[in-house]
């Protein structure tokens, strides 16, 4: 299959920056994969994430080497806004989302479709489904700024999924959320990935990265460590010399020496559930 | 959500008008007695102007505008009556304090002429959303970027207002008197105004990324979401105040 | 040093009551506030701290009534480390900001410098001490915020949200500045959406729903109430959701608790029932 996202020997250091914010990173996404990123804080993840949209390079003036292939355009040679039909990018703060013009969820959702010169009618229909899509219908004439944060946070979704990317990324979009408004969040992603998009997510919480992802990638100080299933990242034995710590269920089988058949460690509830039940008939 | 806004949403004629039509209006109103330069095109134009209002049901908004400012005009009728440059004829006299009918005259005048501008900017002000306006001007050719910052500017500003008290809040918790002397609550002003300064500067370059992410630096016409509904009423008023315009310009250099 | 909140409402508007009726004992031990946002969790410690006073009830901070203390005053006792750092951090240099609020309890330069040298070691930015805030990342400009409170010394700490925007490393940081200030006899309460972390640390929680209390006990028959909490959107610790998938009896509250549980579940089967599988399966579902 042909990869949807290809990052090759990715290097990057803001203007500002004393160390190198990505340092050799390669790796491919492919259709309708979900990819999720995990790392300690400055491990990368943001600068990964905003180089897959192009505002690395084309937003900060720092120094790029590689190259990002999105949906097979070369980041390189195209703009930011040339790629949102593309490559979208969530970002971790719900208020810095909003663009702040718009009266209304409605007019915020179209500010994108404005902007890319859509014809009025196919606008109307685009937010329309996006804010069905989102469960945003109660609030189509609010005020952006009157939302929740989790509401806030679908509608940025909402914003960005109206252009139509192919790909998604999302930089820990529930860092900021309350259990409420991260749980609306994972259920938009969910959805995300019932429309057949490939999705990117940069997350802090790995119960809810090894349940959703289909591989992990691991990032520590601008390089990445590991690429794999979850079960294959998360059963290693250093994760916490790297920023991280596994999954609670994968440590208490850790302690259990329980282990699925191909010899990794369970990650998410259920898997750990059942192994726990088959080992304990056969014990 | 508060924005910087007067607008008063009611359903009329006036409010029906688009923003470019009554900014024309507003502006024609607003010039013509300056133009023409005696007190009864002022009187017309006030009238016109009050009239507008009173058909958009805005007028008592107006009132309590023009109640401010009446320690203004009385203090302007006293020194303009007594003291006014041309003053020749006597009015009247409140003991030893002679007042002109020049002065009092000019008074009315000037009085007239800042009753006129506010009314005529209250026309606009008052049936005008902001951002409508700006809408309107970014289509007559105004940079998107431009427009973007005026409408934004309204809605953050209240917002990063309303963050001050959180922000006193957390130095307050940390000891510090806000209460009390002047010197005191002088010295409380900078622990309030650092932290609003560069989170906002933090704020602008992460909703500048999520703009661009969101297309804005594209180049291509955009469309605007709502079409702009010119009442069949807006070209009438646009050739009478224009009509206006150029009858007061040939009044003031033939006569 | 005792805080109680004894029958306390509040609104902001009236006809909109935020807290309806709240009392609440603290003393010794670190309890930990949950709920959803709009449940009255940061009303109630601004009420703690003075910024906000009842509009009936009172609240007790040792022998003060808070109604009658100025916050600069009560800031003598009690510090509030507020959910965004931005809100708080003022000063263009790391030290100034952190020896800020011990200078406006009157501590001497030499002391509040100690002092804010001793918090920010404690977070792990000893090395930043002449670094500009505003040049440091989110989550490192938090840990300077809470330094800036943990240096005032205060009897009582509020921390509103501790670990947001933290990784592993902050969480673990924070988590062992708050073990600290415990040993040493401080009152610590924190508001946090964060499970595993109110697990770990606090051996009391309390749980607000729309301006009320509806659990006030041990962190662990809390979390044996997946009941109450699920209102709330609060999941239970991912080492209580093990165990409360698997059936076992005490609630766990860590990976060690859930391995020792699990442990003991499977010695006990072993013990009565042999190799009586059809039993087993039957515990463990």
């Amino acid at each position: 299959m042909k990869p949807e996202v290809m990052v090759q020997d990715l290097s990057y250091r803001y203007d500002d920056g004393e160390e190198k914010a990505l340092d050799g990173v390669s790796f491919e996404v492919y259709p309708g994969e979900f990819l999720g990123v995990v790392g300690p804080n400055k491990a990368g993840k943001s600068t990964l994430c905003q180089a897959l949209v192009g505002l690395v390079p084309h937003f900060f003036h720092g120094n790029m080497d590689g190259r990002v292939v999105a949906g097979g355009i070369d980041t390189r040679e195209t703009t930011v806004d040339e790629l949102s039909k593309t490559v979208g990018l969530v970002f971790q703060n719900p208020f810095t989302q909003v663009t702040g013009a718009k009266l209304t969820v409605y007019e915020e959702i179209a500010f994108g479709l404005e902007n890319i010169g859509l014809p009025r009618d196919e606008i109307t229909r685009r937010v329309d489904e996006m804010i069905a899509l989102f469960g945003l219908e109660h609030v189509r004439h609010h005020n952006p700024f009157e939302l929740s944060g989790g509401q806030m946070q679908r509608m940025a979704i909402a914003s960005i999924m109206a252009l139509r990317p192919r790909i998604v990324a999302l930089d820990e979009p529930t860092s900021q959320l309350d259990p409420q408004g991260s749980a609306e969040v994972f259920q938009a992603v969910a959805a995300l990935r019932n429309q057949g998009l490939t999705v990117i997510m940069a997350e802090q919480k790995v119960e809810k990265i090894a349940r959703y992802a289909d591989r992990v990638l691991l990032m520590h100080k601008g390089k990445v460590a590991a690429c794999d299933r979850p079960e294959v990242v998360f059963s290693r034995d250093n994760l916490l010399d790297l920023g991280i710590r596994p999954p609670a269920y994968t440590s208490v089988a850790r302690e259990l020496d329980l282990r699925r058949p191909d010899g990794t460690l369970p990650v998410t509830l259920d898997d750990a559930v059942a192994l726990l039940r088959n080992s304990s008939v056969n014990s | 959500m508060r924005t910087i806004s007067l607008y008063v949403e009611k359903e009329s004629f006036i409010h029906g008008l688009d923003p470019v039509t009554k900014l024309w209006l507003t502006a024609s109103l607003l010039i013509i007695p300056f133009i023409v330069g005696n007190i009864e095109s002022t009187l017309v134009c006030l009238g016109i102007n009050l009239a507008l209002l009173s058909v958009a049901r805005v007028i008592r908004r107006i009132f309590s505008i023009l109640a401010m400012s009446l320690v203004l005009i009385i203090t302007l009728f006293i020194i303009q009556g007594m003291f006014y440059g041309g003053n020749r004829t006597e009015a009247f006299a409140l003991g030893s304090l002679v007042f002109y009918r020049e002065g009092l005259r000019y008074a009315t005048l000037l009085t007239l002429r800042f009753f006129n501008i506010i009314s005529a900017s209250m026309v606009l002000i008052l049936t005008t959303r902001p951002s409508d306006l700006i809408e309107s001007l970014v289509r007559r050719g105004l940079s998107p970027r431009i427009g973007y910052v005026l409408a934004s500017v309204l809605q953050i500003i209240p917002m990063m207002i309303s963050n001050t008290s959180t922000i006193m809040d957390a130095q307050r918790s940390r000891g510090m008197e806000t209460e009390g002397r002047l010197v005191t609550r002088m010295k409380a002003y900078l622990p309030l105004m650092a932290p609003l300064v560069m989170s906002s500067l933090v704020a602008t370059q992460e909703r500048a990324m999520a703009l661009e992410v969101r297309a804005f630096g594209a180049r291509n016409p955009k469309t605007f979401l709502h079409e702009e509904i010119i009442s069949r009423h807006a070209l009438p008023i646009r050739v009478l105040t224009s009509l206006g315009l150029v009858a007061a310009v040939i009044w003031r250099v033939i006569l | 040093m005792r805080v109680r909140v004894e029958n306390v409402r509040f609104h902001y508007r009236l006809g909109e009551p935020v807290l309806k009726g709240v009392t609440l004992d603290f003393e010794g031990e670190a309890t930990a506030i949950i709920g959803q946002n709009g449940a009255g969790k940061s009303t109630l410690v601004r009420l703690i701290n003075g910024l906000l006073k009842p509009v009936s009830g009172e609240v007790r901070v040792g022998d003060w009534n808070t109604g009658d203390f100025s916050v600069a005053r009560l800031a003598r006792r009690v510090g509030l480390v507020f959910q965004n750092p931005n809100d708080q951090v003022f000063k263009s240099v790391v030290r100034d900001e952190v020896m800020f609020g011990p200078k406006n309890l009157g501590m001497s330069g030499d002391t509040a410098l100690a002092s804010s040298r001793e918090a920010l070691a404690d977070v792990g930015l000893e090395g930043a001490m002449d670094a500009n805030p505003y040049d440091l990342s989110l989550a490192e400009r938090k840990l300077v915020s809470i330094a800036s409170v943990v240096a005032m010394n205060t009897d009582v700490v509020i921390f509103d949200e501790p670990t947001i925007a933290q990784d592993y490393a902050g969480v673990q940081r924070i988590g062992t500045l708050i073990e600290k200030l415990k040993a040493r006899g401080k009152l610590i309460i924190a508001i946090t959406h964060d499970m595993d972390f109110v697990a770990e640390i606090f051996p009391r929680a309390v749980v607000l729903r729309r301006g009320e209390v509806i659990i006030d006990g041990s962190t662990r028959e809390v979390f044996s109430r997946p009941d109450l909490l699920r209102d709330s959107f609060v999941e239970p610790p991912h080492a209580t959701q093990l165990g409360q998938a698997l059936g076992l009896s005490e609630t766990v509250l860590s990976v060690d608790e859930a391995v020792k549980g699990i442990k003991g579940h499977r010695s006990r089967l072993g013990g009565l029932a042999g190799s009586d599988t059809a039993h087993d399966q039957q515990f463990f579902q």
